[in-house]
């Protein structure tokens, strides 16, 4: 059964709501690909995004899809993996949704280490508000509301994650839809909280940080001799070096996972039988007496 | 002497062991087989500070706190000045003047003083400071002539666990209170006797206990929350039990993280639930309006305190019922109960999970500190009639892709319900306006179609909502209405004001929301005065009840918002002027 999905088993009836040309059309076939390459099945992926034109992402996948609250894709994922182990958890959003408004729960997320997988698709602006500055746009960036240059400095999202305690970063290029496939198929099968942060260019409102910039500033870490993405401080300095974007799988390590942490049984919660005779109530009452 | 009725409070420093030492008091006078309401007084903070600790004792079950304090153990000065006043004639003081003296001016002439140097006696005789709190048990115990053997029993049960060393010691302290007693007030008598109530097995359990454990039994299996008093409680008992029963917590990084995980494990399939009191509630509001719209059923507990802001966290009030109602944007359907005791706190958490699976929507149950965080004696649950309705939940096998909807519109306004992993349910459920498919869409007839039918489920759903409870006498001219604590104290009033020879009745209700508009009516036939009691400053359930009945004259509010929960005589007190021809009448 699983060797026979393509795509096209991923694809909804719902027309996309997309610029022509946004890099956010990559990134959902590169999942789809993904995911028929994994052999996993519509009923059990669980798909949960936030808003922004990324958040709409989760209504062009045929899974079980929500489209929640501003910020909130993270706490919402790592529930659904706590109440069933058995499915693929999927998040995405967008830089403004997991870096701005969904920061605090974006570190917590890393920290607990829930085996879900995360997509940001970074466009380093503020697309459906049409063209603000977002977290990740570089100081100086004028918008809308920063006429005279963006004047705070950007965040890192990945160096952020490492210092946070994150077990798997990679960063792909919606044009690079090959290695972008191979990063997120590692990710889903990464066992912990994997990131993939997808540069995702903004063709309507970002000017500065188009395809072509990017193509001049990406660089493949996977090409570079020795690269060792099981070692944190390399991870860092290439993360955080200036002028350069790193694709690839940056860093990657084995450490508990949150089901491990709170010694989640095997059986999903969300398949337990609940019965009220179980005699330990009884036992439990007791305790009040 | 005064039998079978009496309000103990323990005053000193936070950390002091007022607590343990009320909770132990409380023992006592449940293997009496007397009736116990606790109150908790303390401070927002964990070493020092005045804290005192409430215990009243009688023979009627689920009352609140006294009129006054019969017996103020006062382990310093401060207690003493912080309470005088609230003590009864003809009350007594315990007094520890180890190291503090009574002024002349505290020295009320209609209580009786003891003053008796417990640390001095823990400390030399005993060799631990820290087991004053027990002399004074045993003082107490001397002085209100309870059953020395029920008095060492209780003791032994409670420190049991803690080695033989640690009840002996208890033991002797007990003892030694009791001999300075004897040897010291052998001709001063308190003036108050206890005798046994009537036997029967009976539990002993905060409001919060008692919800934690209603939820476990009806299924609940995951519960996110952010520490906050008075809430906390639920997620520290859920803590431990939920892994033994193949569940899980999650202690969130704030409020926001805490209910969207809840929404989550309940879309997921899974009785999921939060606690929280004010200030998380704010914070979770704009998510629970997406439980609303995405017809998720979750459950939601508000333990309320005083605020706003950060106000006073560990006191009582009934300030967010506006909140519960009205908060966020857009409108959702969402139901409000409010259980008046902490059997109806076990009896509405299990309710409020078949509330929120049947009808899918947020249930909120709301509690408050006078409440959730009181001890009281009840019996025993009844397990068996606990029911686990999961409504038109499809959690197994599969569904037609292409014909199944989610948002289906139906007659009673609810849809059937897959959750992930059921073949052929695949879906979108997003925060937006969407039709019965879940696909986006601001199609006007679609628009209003879907608030109706998400509506229509208030409209279903009101034979399944606790009704009101009735007390006092029916056709009475003097009415009552509240809600949650306050039943306590209302029902007492009802209860002293018949022994006096004025009728009452009293409306307890148990729905807020939807607001029970029918009963409200009914009430109000032949009422010349209908009293609403609450703790706010705004009158916030007095506001909801006059845009059932509008602007009638019988209508009186009766609020107190200092914090503290109402003494009955606060409430008989201004209903017995009501009724006095010669007074006036001059009720806010």
């Amino acid at each position: 059964m699983a060797t026979m999905l393509t795509p096209k088993d991923f694809a909804t009836a719902t027309p996309s709501w997309w610029c022509p040309g946004c890099g956010d059309f990559g990134v959902l076939a590169a999942l789809k690909q993904a995911l028929a390459e994994l052999g996993r099945v519509p009923k059990d992926v669980a798909f949960i995004s936030g808003i922004g034109c990324s958040g709409k992402i989760s209504g062009y996948v045929h899974s079980y899809a929500f489209h929640g609250v501003h910020g909130r894709a993270l706490p919402v994922a790592t529930a659904v993996k706590l109440a069933n182990r058995d499915l693929t958890v999927i998040a995405a959003g967008g830089d403004g949704d997991g870096y701005a408004i969904g920061a605090g729960h974006f570190v917590h997320a890393v920290r607990r280490n829930p085996d879900l997988t995360y997509i940001v698709m970074d466009n380093q602006t503020y697309g459906l508000t049409k063209g603000q500055a977002s977290p990740t746009s570089a100081t100086g960036y004028v918008a809308s509301v920063s006429p005279n240059g963006n004047p705070d400095a950007p965040i890192n999202g990945l160096a952020l994650a490492l210092a946070a305690g994150a077990s798997f970063l990679a960063r792909g290029f919606s044009a690079q839809p090959k290695q972008l496939v191979a990063l997120l198929k590692a990710a889903i099968e990464h066992r912990g909280f994997s990131i993939v942060e997808v540069m995702s260019p903004c063709v309507t409102y970002n000017k500065v940080n188009t395809y072509a910039w990017f193509k001049e500033h990406v660089e493949d870490v996977a090409q570079r001799p020795d690269y060792a993405p099981n070692d944190r401080l390399a991870a860092f300095d290439a993360l955080t070096r200036e002028g350069q974007i790193p694709l690839g799988i940056v860093y990657e390590d084995d450490r508990p996972t949150l089901e491990d942490g709170v010694r989640l049984g095997e059986t999903p919660i969300a398949r337990l039988e609940l019965r009220t005779d179980d005699p330990r109530f009884a036992t439990l009452q007791d305790t009040f007496r | 002497m005064i039998l079978n009725s009496v309000e103990v409070m323990f005053g000193g420093q936070a950390g002091d062991g007022s607590l343990t030492t009320g909770d132990l008091i409380a023992g006592v006078f449940k293997r009496m087989g007397l009736e116990v309401y606790t109150y908790k007084d303390f401070p927002s903070r964990i070493r020092g500070g005045h804290t005192n600790y409430v215990i009243r004792a009688g023979v009627s079950r689920d009352y609140g706190m006294a009129d006054a304090v019969d017996a103020l153990v006062a382990f310093d000065l401060e207690a003493v000045e912080a309470h005088i006043e609230e003590m009864r004639p003809g009350g007594f003081v315990v007094f520890d003047n180890t190291d503090e003296a009574i002024p002349e001016h505290l020295r009320r002439a209609d209580l009786n003083w003891y003053e008796i140097p417990l640390a001095r006696i823990a400390k030399e005789d005993l060799g631990l400071e820290l087991v004053r709190n027990t002399i004074s048990l045993g003082v107490l115990g001397a002085l209100l002539g309870m059953d020395p053997t029920i008095v060492r029993a209780d003791v032994q049960g409670v420190y049991a666990r803690k080695g033989e060393k640690v009840v002996d010691l208890n033991l002797r302290a007990i003892e030694a209170g009791e001999r300075y007693v004897h040897e010291h007030f052998a001709g001063q008598p308190s003036g108050y006797g206890l005798t046994r109530g009537e036997e029967g097995d009976r539990l002993i359990m905060m409001g919060n206990d008692a919800i934690a454990y209603g939820a476990l039994v009806a299924g609940c299996r995951f519960m996110a929350g952010y520490p906050i008093t008075p809430a906390t409680d639920i997620l520290e008992w859920m803590s431990k039990q939920l892994p033994k029963f193949g569940g899980v917590t999650v202690q969130a990084e704030d409020e926001l993280a805490a209910i969207n995980m809840t929404l989550g494990a309940a879309f997921a399939g899974v009785r999921a639930m939060t606690a929280t009191s004010g200030p998380g509630q704010s914070l979770m509001t704009e998510a629970i309006g997406l439980a609303g719209t995405l017809e998720i059923p979750v459950v939601i507990v508000e333990c309320a305190r005083a605020g706003p802001s950060t106000g006073m966290p560990t006191k009582t009030e009934q300030s967010n019922l506006n909140l519960l109602i009205y908060g966020g944007h857009g409108e959702i359907p969402r139901v409000v109960i409010a259980p008046g005791t902490v059997s109806e706190s076990f009896e509405f958490a299990a309710l409020a999970f078949n509330l929120a699976d049947t009808y899918q929507l947020p249930v909120f149950l709301l509690t408050e500190q006078a409440l959730c965080q009181s001890k009281a004696t009840l019996a025993p649950f009844d397990l068996e009639a606990v029911a686990i309705e999961r409504g038109k939940l499809i959690d197994r096998g599969a569904v037609v892709f292409g014909e199944y909807k989610r948002f289906a519109f139906t007659e009673d306004g609810v849809s059937p319900r897959v959750i992930p992993g059921v073949e052929g349910g695949m879906h979108l459920a997003p925060g937006s306006e969407h039709n019965d498919g879940g696909v986006i869409t601001e199609n006007s007839r679609n628009r209003a179609r879907m608030m109706e039918k998400r509506f229509r489920k208030l409209e279903t759903m009101r034979d399944d909502l606790p009704k009101a409870l009735l007390h006092g006498v029916a056709d009475a001219d003097v009415g009552i209405i509240g809600y949650g604590a306050n039943r306590g104290p209302i029902a007492e009033a009802v209860d002293r004001l018949a022994a006096m020879g004025i009728p009452t009745r009293f409306l307890q209700l148990r729905t807020l929301w939807p607001f029970p508009e029918d009963e409200i009516r009914a009430f109000f036939r032949g009422a010349q005065h209908v009293f609403v009691v609450e703790n706010n400053f705004t009158g916030q359930l007095d506001r909801l009840i006059r845009t059932v009945v509008g602007p009638v004259p019988a209508l009186r509010a009766l609020r107190k918002y200092d914090g503290r929960p109402f003494r009955p005589i606060e409430i008989i007190e201004p209903i017995q002027r009501l009724t006095d021809a010669d007074l006036p009448v001059e009720v806010r």
